[in-house]
């Protein structure tokens, strides 16, 4: 009996290690950043195969996602929800994490449908509103063509079934984060994504979680294995709890020390034993290392103690870039793995600084931001300014394949009610006006149409890398919208997504020294070399808000001029008007004038005056009859007040 | 246009006007004395005015007509007369579907003395009276009624009598089983009935449903058999008067009433999703996978026994399948520990918040679009802390399914590790499968629960006391006279829910005359009619698996026009709104028209008096 026992549990063993495909780990990157706040990156990645043919069992992978994507036949995607904006400038644009997580504030959302060209608008309408009602967000709103674009080249090099869509003002909270941690295996019951405290997570500087599906399979190509990729991370820049800061001799402010526990307040439950892999990482940047190897301190050794900092839980492993440069030191991950430590020892991790230590992360070789020029309801301009960071300075040079040429990839997407007239495309380079052909390489402008597209723009731009200041600006004229397209408080204003600036030339990655991070897709992630993006801000067009009770305006006034023509038109035509004055003139000879009647009907008293030997009777029965209309009539208004008013 | 014309005809009227006036004053002076200007005039009153507003007021009518064309809202015809009809006809009497029973009696000696047909009609008569007692006055909406008839073969050796109820030749043809050929091996001798019974002709199809029951005379006890297909028999040591009864209980309770003694689920507890989909979804929770993790062989259970009952319940229902694992899952009720028993115990009473929806994230499946119908199917492994688990009847006794279901829901199952114990003290428990033969007892309840949703008895196996010996079981969960019964029952439903939803719709739209209503709704409705008609005509033959088809066809498309996106919107522009807008301009100009019209012909009447004064003033004179 045992026998048959063992051999049933082996047989089982067998069974699972041969499909035994589907990998999940989670991993977690913490990261100092200069200006006292800490950087977290979670990165939780299923891995299964996909087979689009019969339905498909998984142990892990979540079933809403695989329905999706079989439905869909979704290629590609990527669904981000940000709250708040990354400040390239202190928490840097040339990392992995900078280039790749960092999404514009809001939703994006962008897809790649592996269906037949008529089919793919169909096909993202439906999956807009699926997506709308699995993560409770109104992603619905990009379902009408003038909310999305097709992008050609200028977002991402792939060829076709492309759609891009942003909704700026979409907010987030956590009615979003809770359906997207459904899709882990452990939610947040065990696991990395315990930590996840709510107040603290929202109530951080930069919030962004991201969703991205790869699914290879639909095209039976050889040599490529079906299966589908599912990557959620989530970037949140967070303080620590503990505000105070000591100073050393030296008098300088040293930086806050802090450990999972003051910056989430909360500590991991147990692990997650779905995980392949569970891991934290805590990195120290590029700048970071060279200003700590300045002051003498190598950070080669697994030691939890140093002259520069102390980390109060000793790593299972200290990783470094693969080839390291001198110059500008390189950055160093202290890994962490989760089933080596109690619960209660993962709560410590973190910093203590022993030596106040000044850095700066490193930037993209150029600063974007785009804003709004000119004012009135009528037109302006936009402008987009590419700033050089003498940071980027080294790695530009570095990078630069055409000799001293930068390249430079703008796409922006604007809705149909900002007419941008792009050939007012104005190039600026260090201030002086440049010809556009000189500095534009290659453009593609698919133009709004009112009510049915949005406008959208892709460039390449090549200029000298010694160029300072780069700025492109455009005209356009604020069209007007039908009263039932106006939003809900439409005197905010309208919001113009972000625009996406990618430097073909740059590329961010970090490679980690082979051997050691096989088991890491967030560490192999990071090596891969991709094109550095980045996002610019959204700009806010005050349009001509109308008042919303306009047409009931409109269409009272037009009926009643029209009635009052209509009313004379039929009386000038009815009149006798030889008889009436005849009447008239007949009148006049006995009687007084209509005028002074009317006034001696009026002004009783005045009647009075005038004509003394009449009896007072009559005059103050007509004075009754007329107090009495006013009375009725007063009364009728009080009336009418009351029931109706 | 008009008003350019009323301009001409006013400077028209206007010329004209001063030689009139000039006139009567001429006459005013020359007889003063006899003519009283206030009272009499001595020329025909003009009618220019007066037509001139008439033509006004004329022409305003007259547009009227054209204003409310033109602000009138599209509204597609819809067939109120038929749908009344239809109603009626479903309100008066209950749907009937025609059934066909036979009875062949084997190996009983007829009497020579007696004349042969003369006793096999007797026989038959007999029997549907007793059935007629059986079923009653209250006829199930679904079942047969009165509308079916008996046939009576009786074979004996050579001797082939049938009563005159044979219509069809798709009756048991005499001679071609042997009766001993029947042995005590059930299996074997369904097979070869059936193959008897229908391998001979391709009977099996248009209303070639026939019910049968064997009455085999033989040197034993007597045993009643129900088989898989669409017969019993009846072996044994019987005489043809004693199995009169035994033959309409078994033709009334199963092959009319499925084997429910209640009769099936009501129509709106019937698990089909309004457009006649299904998505079983299966669930395998691990309470606490800290403890143990188990997974299951999926793709296995549903190609092994999952999609044989696809396939027989695709008449009924068009059903698809998906499944997960979860974790992190504990129930939500309490559960204690029993020393007698060595295990937790929960009891009927917490069923109701066994289901921990916060936890278990069963997830409306993409897959069901619009409105499928999803019946849950949960199999729930307990955590360390409180296994074994198992469920307390009412009565102390022990559940044998440990599971339990929840109508229109579906139906969840507990399942214990065998030992349970955690394995080991890492952190990392061992991942277990489901091994194949706790499968097989996992699907079994499965089908149970299934067959309970659809309205039978859990398990066919049941000694209820009808007399029943044994069940033959189908691999595919449900027998075809079972089937049968849930397709005749599922018509009939579909049909009356049909019925109901397009009565309501067109109680909706005669009531609100200012709703917009597309064609597309007009068609659906239409088609949905069209259906209905189809399938009852359908069932009036006995053809099952059509109707069903049909009447399911008909259900759907009248709750696609029911629920039309157009119809649920508030956009109908309200006779309110409409008068708001027209109402600044209509009123004054109305109020102008009308009064100058009034005016108009009062001075007209007025001023012929008058002329008609002077006119009898000067007849009198002459």
């Amino acid at each position: 009996m045992i026998v048959i026992v063992i051999f049933f549990t082996e047989l089982a063993q067998c069974s699972n290690g041969k499909e035994e495909e589907e990998v999940y780990t989670e991993e977690l990157l913490l990261r100092p950043l200069p200006d006292r706040k800490v950087l977290t990156h979670f990165h939780f990645e299923h891995k299964a195969p996909f087979n689009q043919q019969q339905h498909q069992h998984y142990r892990l992978f979540p079933k809403a996602i695989h329905q999706l994507v079989q439905k869909f036949r979704i290629r590609e995607m990527e669904l981000s929800f940000t709250q708040g904006r990354w400040n390239y400038e202190r928490w840097g644009g040339f990392d992995p994490v900078s280039s790749r997580n960092v999404k514009p504030p809001g939703v994006e959302l962008w897809a790649v449908f592996d269906v037949p060209p008529n089919q793919v608008d169909e096909t993202w309408k439906n999956l807009t509103h699926t997506l709308s009602g699995l993560f409770c967000a109104s992603i619905n709103f990009l379902e009408s063509t003038t909310a999305y674009s097709a992008p050609v080249w200028g977002f991402q090099k792939i060829s076709g079934g492309l759609r891009y869509g942003a909704l700026p003002r979409e907010a987030v909270c956590t009615e979003n984060l809770t359906p997207w941690l459904k899709l882990l295996p452990c939610r947040d019951k065990a696991g990395l994504a315990s930590i996840l405290e709510r107040p603290s997570i929202y109530n951080g500087f930069y919030h962004s979680q991201r969703l991205r599906l790869i699914s290879r399979g639909f095209e039976s190509r050889e040599g490529v294995k079906p299966e589908i990729v599912l990557q959620q991370t989530l970037t949140v820049v967070l303080q620590s709890d503990s505000q105070r800061s000591r100073t050393t001799n030296y008098g300088k402010k040293l930086q806050t020390s802090w450990s999972i526990r003051s910056i989430f307040g909360r500590k991991p439950n147990d692990i997650c034993v779905l995980a392949n892999s569970s891991t934290i990482f805590l990195e120290l940047d590029r700048g970071l290392v060279y200003e700590i190897n300045k002051l003498g301190v190598e950070l080669d050794t697994a030691s939890e103690d140093n002259a520069a900092f102390e980390l109060k839980v000793i790593p299972t492993r200290v990783i470094k870039e693969e080839k390291r440069s001198l110059n500008k030191g390189s950055p160093v991950a202290y890994e962490f793995s989760m089933d080596k430590f109690s619960a209660g020892m993962l709560q410590d991790i973190g910093l203590t600084w022993k030596l106040p230590i000044v850095w700066a992360c490193h930037q993209a070789p150029y600063h974007t931001s785009r804003f709004l020029m000119g004012s009135g309801n009528e037109r302006g301009s936009i402008a987009i300014s590419l700033r050089s960071t003498q940071f980027g300075m080294g790695s530009r040079i570095d990078n630069v394949v055409d000799g001293s040429k930068v390249e430079v990839v703008v796409f922006q997407v604007v809705p149909w009610y900002v007419k941008v007239y792009y050939h007012t495309l104005q190039v600026f380079i260090d201030g002086q006006p440049k010809m556009v052909a000189d500095v534009v390489e290659k453009l593609h402008v698919s133009p709004s149409e009112d009510k049915v597209s949005t406008g959208a723009m892709e460039m390449i731009l090549k200029f000298p890398s010694d160029v300072n200041l780069v700025v492109l600006t455009m005209e356009f004229d604020k069209g007007f919208l039908h009263i039932d397209e106006y939003p809900p408080d439409a005197n905010q204003g309208f919001d113009i997504p972000s625009a996406v600036i990618s430097f073909p030339n740059s590329q961010a990655g970090i490679s980690y020294l082979e051997d050691n991070f096989t088991s890491s897709p967030m560490l192999q992630k990071f090596k891969e070399k991709n094109v550095l993006l980045s996002y610019t801000e959204v700009l806010l067009v005050p349009l001509a808000t109308p008042d919303f009770s306009m047409p009931y305006n409109v269409i009272t006034i037009t009926c009643t001029i029209f009635a009052l023509y209509f009313g004379s038109l039929l009386n000038a035509l009815r009149r006798r008007v030889g008889e009436e004055e005849r009447i008239f003139e007949s009148k006049d000879s006995t009687k007084t004038r209509l005028l002074p009647l009317l006034l001696q009907k009026l002004f009783p008293r005045l009647r009075r005056r005038q004509q003394q030997p009449q009896s007072s009777s009559p005059s103050s029965l007509l004075g009754s009859k007329l107090i009495l209309k006013v009375i009725l009539v007063a009364g009728f208004a009080i009336g009418w007040h009351f029931y109706f008013g | 246009m008009a008003e350019s014309s009323e301009t001409l005809e006013s400077k028209e009227s206007l010329i004209s006007k001063e030689p009139e006036s000039n006139t009567i004053a001429s006459e005013m002076s020359e007889k003063e004395d006899e003519f009283d200007p206030k009272t009499m005039r001595k020329t025909k009153p003009g009618i220019k005015r007066l037509t001139l507003i008439v033509a006004v007021l004329f022409s305003f009518i007259a547009g009227l007509p054209f204003l409310l064309k033109s602000i009138e809202i599209y509204r597609s015809p819809l067939p109120f007369r038929e749908i009344d009809t239809l109603t009626k006809s479903f309100e008066s009497s209950t749907l009937n579907i025609p059934c066909r029973f036979q009875v062949v009696y084997l190996g009983f000696s007829l009497q020579e003395s007696e004349d042969h047909q003369s006793y096999v009609e007797k026989q038959g008569f007999m029997i549907s009276d007793q059935m007629r007692k059986l079923i009653g006055n209250d006829t199930v909406c679904g079942g047969c009624g009165n509308n079916y008839t008996v046939s009576v073969t009786m074979e004996s050796g050579a001797d082939c009598v049938r009563n005159s109820n044979f219509g069809t030749a798709c009756l048991w043809q005499c001679g071609s089983v042997d009766s001993s050929r029947l042995k005590d091996d059930d299996e074997a001798s369904d097979e070869l009935l059936n193959s008897a019974l229908h391998g001979v002709d391709g009977c099996s199809d248009l209303g070639g449903k026939v019910y049968t029951v064997m009455v085999i005379n033989k040197d034993e006890e007597t045993r009643t058999v129900v088989g898989k297909h669409r017969h019993a028999w009846i072996a044994g040591k019987v005489t043809e008067m004693d199995a009169v009864p035994m033959i309409a209980n078994v033709f009334v309770k199963f092959f009319m009433n499925g084997g429910k003694e209640g009769g099936l689920v009501q129509g709106e507890f019937m698990p089909v999703g309004a457009d006649g989909k299904v998505v079983l979804s299966f669930s395998l929770l691990n309470a606490d996978p800290q403890d143990w993790i188990y997974d299951w062989d999926f793709k296995k259970l549903s190609t092994i026994f999952v999609a044989p009952v696809v396939e027989a319940l695709e008449a009924v229902a068009n059903i698809s399948i998906e499944s997960q694992v979860l974790y992190h899952t504990p129930k939500s009720s309490f559960s204690f520990w029993d020393e007698k028993l060595s295990s937790f115990v929960f009891s009927t009473k917490d069923l109701p918040f066994f289901v921990n929806s916060n936890e278990w994230h069963l997830d409306t499946s993409i897959a069901a679009g619009g409105r499928s119908k999803i019946l849950h199917f949960v199999v729930y492994i307990p955590s360390a802390g409180e296994c074994p688990l198992v469920l307390q009847l009412p009565n102390e006794k022990i559940s044998m399914t440990n599971g339990f279901i929840s109508p229109m829901w579906g139906g969840v199952i507990v399942w214990n590790p065998s030992n349970c114990l955690r394995d080991s003290n890492s952190r990392h428990p061992v991942r277990h499968t489901l091994s194949p033969q706790d499968l097989q007892k996992v699907f079994e309840v499965f089908i149970g629960q299934l067959r309970q949703l659809f309205g039978l008895h859990s398990d066919n196996h049941f000694t209820a006391p009808s007399g029943v010996s044994s069940f033959l079981t189908s691999e595919r969960g449900f027998a075809e006279w079972e089937l049968d019964a849930l397709s005749r029952y599922y018509t009939c439903s579909n049909l009356i829910s049909c019925v109901t939803t397009l009565g309501s719709l067109s109680k909706l739209v005669q009531s609100l005359p200012r709703m917009i209503i597309k064609d597309e709704i007009g068609k659906q409705v239409k088609v949905s009619l069209e259906a209905a008609r189809l399938a009852q005509y359908n069932a009036s033959l006995g053809v099952y698996d059509s109707s069903t088809v049909s009447s399911r066809q008909a259900r759907a498309l009248a709750e696609d026009a029911f629920f039309h996106p157009s119809i649920m919107s508030i956009s109908y522009y309200s006779f309110e709104h409409c008068f708001a807008i027209y109402t600044p301009f209509f009123l004054p100009v109305s109020l102008h028209i009308l009064f100058a019209a009034i005016k108009e012909v009062k001075r007209y009447k007025q001023e012929r008096t008058k002329y008609f004064a002077w006119k009898a003033k000067v007849k009198l004179k002459s």
